[in-house]
């Protein structure tokens, strides 16, 4: 520890503070941007900041890229909670939250959240040296049955959905097909989300100067433009949020939160394509979760794991793996990773999570400021006056075409109450497809090649 | 257990086939999904097909505009009353549902001391099962209801039902030898779909259409099964693999249907919705699939250079810790209920709302 703090606090890594600190001021401002994903948002910025390249040390990117992430970890739970969250990671925890949302314990389930996110960085931290000895040998394990195991999410995603309906009529078909009805739903749902991943992946109607951000309509219509929508319409108002001095949680709570979390987080981290959302779904029935207090807490944990354990890993010496957004991001500036640089991200890592847990508090406070001045459909009708511009801008008419499909897509769970997950079939089933080597074939089956 | 438990575990039974393995990292099978698939089916077939099919003697439905706690619990002493007449008597109970997103609650519990039905009529929640502030009845005679019924109740779990969104659930009514009267929750689940003969039936047919249909693969001396034969046994042992895990819980299965006719009773070793038993089956699962998928790769090269390193701090250590954290719940459990007096509560139930009322956020 003392070494890491040597070399943290030794003049030549002051600047890697430094830029981790307007990584993390950058961050909350991302965050506040509400509905994008955040690679794309992260995307934009780094084009803007890689014209610095040369004057930057490839450290001090690094560095930025830790505040960056970490802190949009941290604070994009803010945003996501009052105003609408932007990716399916998010959807999947914004729902429970607008539970504590409803009851005016917004600002506690924020701050629960982010002791999740804390102690998820923390675990990462401490596992740091673990994952050095053992990733290696669980990446030589897994690589050859990556499909498979994503095959086994889908699976898993669509059998675990229960059938909805009040089965009240004295006829049993009736029932059944009531039942049924929001099971075919959703699996239909995942299947067009497929077709609609395969058509963007095979032949985008983004420009191809946009092409790195060809899956931004993609997400921005499938889980951000549905929430905005939902909110507009919406004719509740949101209640009086209490600003509570503490919080409901004891060491158990912390513990299992943190570990159920970790679990989830880790595993969408590890495995391309999953995301936190369905990490945390499939790890909460795993370790059997139950208390509305421990899913809010281990989201926290489950989803700062799943954006920062994913950029870690790429760090790690040996294992270089290559996932989610900002790791391909980073990947042509970065030449050389040794342990000290490995162990000088956890070191920044920490630092980043600290500085945004402090500024978390604040940032509430300003968005409950926010939410209670201003009429909430304004808020999202602000959102979407943002979102649909910068869609256009960063992709086009194609782009526009592209999240008008998606946003049809992302209204039906609302209209029909099927799962958001089954959005999730967007990469998930392409994905699959295409590393088991079956893509070509159902291409040419599309008529896509 | 957890429906992730099973379908992991289905998996992790799979893997133990070097063969599958093989086509896995070789051909790009997706064999080693069908022991997760056949892992969860037992509970897809019983709350996707068998409870809608399921006839109840009674049906409790409840007028959100006339409530009255009394007629919901005569309703339910109607079911118990038959089968203190006939031996068995059965009850659906159904929920109230007011506008999209709101619906009246109740509370359905048996007092085994008193032999008394006991319905509170509760307030309006919405679908995430949030009161809303002051829609609970004000007078007490419509709001509670406690109706004596002619028998002694004897109940395997000490549970409250909280009738409130969605489906509500069925009660069956069955007079034991000892002359008291049995409550079985969910009576349709855990009986024909939970049973070895089912698993033997799906295992035959598909093993007869494989037979006809899957050629040998490359190098077959290497195996000691026939390919065709390695999609039933996967089948029957992912399923078997089901009833054995939810055997260990207090509700057990019907193991030989239909030469057996009713539901066992479990080994009770513990409780299917208790969190440290799942992720016991679910890391133990995990642990032999990597296992298995290290020493059965095609290259030759296990990546795992000393199994007995990765057997103890992989599976020895974090087991220990469970038992550990385990064992000092079920005491601090059993201290607790000493210092209240009361009898320690037991539930086993993986019905949908117990599976996904926390996880599934879709459905607020």
């Amino acid at each position: 520890m003392e070494q890491l703090l040597d070399i943290l606090l030794h003049p030549e890594y002051l600047s890697s503070l430094y830029f981790c600190l307007i990584g993390i001021f950058a961050s909350a401002i991302i965050s506040f941007l509400p509905a994008l994903h955040i690679y794309n948002v992260i995307g934009i910025f780094m084009l803007f900041v890689l014209k610095f390249e040369a004057t930057m040390a490839p450290m001090e990117l690094i560095a930025l890229s830790i505040g960056m992430i970490v802190g949009y970890s941290v604070l994009n739970t803010v945003p996501a909670t009052f105003f609408g969250p932007g990716d399916e990671s998010m959807s999947y925890y914004i729902l429970p939250s607008a539970d504590w949302v409803n009851k005016g314990r917004g600002y506690e389930g924020v701050i629960m959240t982010g002791i999740g996110s804390l102690t998820g960085v923390i675990v990462l931290a401490l596992l740091a040296p673990v994952f050095i000895y053992t990733l290696p040998t669980l990446k030589a394990i897994t690589s050859p049955h990556m499909f498979w195991i994503i095959g086994a999410v889908i699976i898993y995603s669509i059998m675990s959905e229960w059938p909805k309906g009040l089965s009240q009529s004295p006829d049993c078909w009736t029932n059944f097909k009531e039942g049924w009805y929001y099971l075919g739903i959703g699996f239909l749902l995942f299947l067009a989300s497929g077709l609609l991943g395969f058509i963007v992946m095979a032949k985008t109607m983004v420009p191809v100067q946009f092409a790195f951000q060809s899956i931004t309509p993609v997400f921005v219509g499938l889980f951000a433009m549905p929430w905005l929508i939902t909110n507009v319409i919406n004719i509740g108002k949101v209640p009086h949020q209490h600003e509570a001095e503490s919080v409901e949680l004891d060491w158990d709570l912390v513990a299992r939160g943190t570990f159920g979390g970790f679990l989830g987080g880790f595993f969408a981290a590890f495995v391309p394509i999953v995301t936190a959302g369905v990490g945390g779904l499939m790890a909460g029935h795993a370790t059997a979760q139950r208390d509305g207090r421990l899913f809010v807490m281990s989201y926290g944990t489950c989803k700062t794991v799943y954006y920062v354990g994913s950029f870690l890993l790429f760090f790690i010496p040996g294992l270089s793996l290559t996932r989610g957004g900002l790791a391909c991001i980073i990947n042509p500036v970065v030449n050389v990773l040794t342990i000290k640089e490995y162990f000088i991200f956890v070191g920044l890592m920490l630092f980043a999570a600290g500085v945004s847990f402090l500024l978390l508090m604040p940032f509430t406070k300003l968005c409950l400021k926010i939410v209670e001045s201003i009429p909430f459909q304004w808020v999202s009708i602000i959102a979407m006056i943002i979102v649909i511009p910068a869609v256009y801008l960063c992709t086009g008419w194609g782009g526009m075409f592209i999240m008008t499909v998606a946003t049809g897509l992302g209204l039906i769970p609302v209209l029909f109450q099927a799962r958001r997950m089954n959005l999730m079939g967007v990469l998930l089933l392409p994905v699959c497809l295409n590393m088991a080597g079956y893509g070509n074939v159902i291409l040419k089956f599309l008529g896509l090649l | 257990m957890k429906g992730f438990t099973h379908f992991i575990s289905g998996m992790a039974v799979a893997s133990f086939f070097p063969q599958a393995v093989h086509m896995a990292a070789q051909e790009s099978s997706f064999i080693l999904c069908l022991g997760g698939l056949f892992g969860i089916l037992p509970d897809t077939l019983d709350f996707k097909l068998a409870k809608y099919f399921y006839k109840s003697d009674f049906e409790v439905k409840p007028d959100p505009n006339k409530l009255d706690a009394r007629e919901i619990a005569n309703g339910v002493a109607q079911a118990v009353n038959k089968a203190i007449e006939t031996g068995k008597g059965t009850v659906q109970l159904h929920t109230m549902q007011i506008a999209s997103n709101r619906w009246r609650s109740y509370l359905l519990r048996f007092d085994t001391k008193t032999s008394e039905i006991c319905v509170d009529i509760g307030p309006e929640v919405d679908t995430g099962q949030i009161p809303f502030d002051g829609t609970e009845l004000t007078d007490p005679e419509k709001a509670h209801a406690r109706v004596k019924v002619n028998c002694e109740f004897y109940q395997q779990f000490d549970k409250v039902s909280n009738i409130a969104i969605m489906t509500g659930p069925c009660f069956e009514f069955a007079k034991r030898e000892d002359g008291k009267m049995e409550i079985v929750f969910l009576p349709w689940h855990r009986q024909w779909s939970h049973s070895f003969t089912l698993g033997m039936l799906i295992a035959f047919l598909v093993g007869l259409v494989t037979y006809f249909t899957i050629p040998e693969g490359p190098h077959p001396e290497l195996y000691t099964i026939p390919r065709w034969m390695l999609y039933p046994l996967i089948i029957l042992f992912g399923s078997m693999v089901h009833i054995i895990e939810d055997s260990t819980g207090f509700m057990g299965n019907n193991l030989f249907y239909p030469f057996t006719k009713g539901r066992t009773n479990g080994l009770g070793f513990m409780s299917a919705s208790e969190g440290i038993p799942n992720f016991f089956f679910v890391w133990t699962s995990v642990i032999c699939i990597l296992y298995n998928l290290d020493r059965f790769t095609p290259t030759g090269n296990p990546a795992i250079a000393s199994q007995a390193t990765f057997w103890f701090w992989f599976y020895i250590v974090p087991v220990a810790i469970m038992v550990y954290f385990f064992l000092k719940g079920k005491k601090e459990k059993a201290l607790k209920a000493k210092e209240t007096g009361d009898k320690e509560k037991t539930v086993d139930f993986d019905g949908p709302q117990a599976v996904e009322s926390e996880t599934d956020a879709s459905i607020i």
